[in-house]
């Protein structure tokens, strides 16, 4: 089985079709961002930035440690008063 | 786009480089707004998901491998995006309102009877495009117009290439016999 056969008239048709474009405003529009984007990724970050991320690095899961254990043991205070 | 070229433009968008998205832009920018359009029939539906197509590759530029093909990485993502959006919407395929044919187009000089003759033809492909399955739509957009090898657009269709060849025939065969409708319908509406 052949997947294409050039020459036909499907093919003629198919190369017939037009290209089209977004809007004028709108493809400068995405553009704009892209650029933006791609300049913000070439950024290097700032010394506070580091800190920032390193802070947040520990930060975070011992928080979340932290009300871990605070959940647990209200809840174990709480069963052995029931169960006292 | 030559292959050397393209490589060379995947390493540069790979250090961010903003020359390198332009020239990307430019190249493949129309491509994939036709190619979105005639999947969802929408303007601007079609710009969304062309603007969230670029957003996607800056964002990802820098995980890119250094022998990416750009034509099928944009298309898979494109396509991948436009699928989101259906499912999202639950959009009825078959819709056959805001045909493309109507929007202007940049096109040579030609002579009034190759422009009428163009017209004729291109307004019976577009209707009998929009009027196929989108699955059979897709594979002829991307091998028949974007000029994809069979094996990247079964990539990008995320199928094998062997299911991809059987589906390519069945839609040439659905687009010749739609394109044979379209000519008899315009031959009824002119009489």
């Amino acid at each position: 089985m052949t997947a294409w056969e050039p020459g036909d008239e499907v093919d003629a048709g198919l190369s017939a079709l037009r290209v089209h474009d977004a809007l004028p405003e709108r493809t400068e529009r995405i553009r704009e961002r892209c650029l933006a984007r791609l300049a913000a990724r070439r950024r290097p970050p700032r010394a506070g930035d580091e800190g920032a991320i390193r802070w947040r690095a520990w930060l975070e899961p011992a928080v979340a440690l932290g009300l871990c254990v605070l959940y647990l043991a209200e809840a174990v205070t709480r069963a052995l008063a029931v169960y006292h | 786009m030559e292959r050397e070229i393209e490589l060379r433009l995947v390493a540069r968008l790979k250090a961010g480089d903003g020359a390198a998205f332009e020239a990307v832009y430019e190249a493949f920018r129309p491509r994939l707004f036709s190619f979105l359009v005639r999947l969802s029939h929408r303007r601007d539906v079609a710009e969304d998901l062309l603007e969230e197509t670029w957003l996607r590759l800056v964002a990802r530029a820098g995980d890119l491998t250094d022998e990416t093909r750009l034509g099928p990485w944009l298309f898979t993502v494109a396509r991948n995006l436009f699928a989101s959006w259906c499912r999202h919407r639950s959009l009825d395929e078959n819709r056959l309102s805001d045909l493309v044919p109507s929007w202007p187009g940049a096109r040579p000089r030609e002579s009034p009877f190759e422009a009428a003759a163009r017209a004729e033809l291109e307004r019976r492909v577009e209707t009998a495009l929009a009027r196929l399955p989108l699955a059979d739509r897709e594979v002829l957009l991307l091998v028949g117009v974007e000029g994809l090898t069979p094996a990247e657009a079964a990539a990008v269709c995320g199928i094998s290439s062997v299911t991809l060849r059987a589906r390519l025939h069945r839609a040439r065969a659905r687009l010749a016999a739609g394109m044979g409708t379209s000519r008899a319908e315009l031959r009824a509406k002119a009489g």
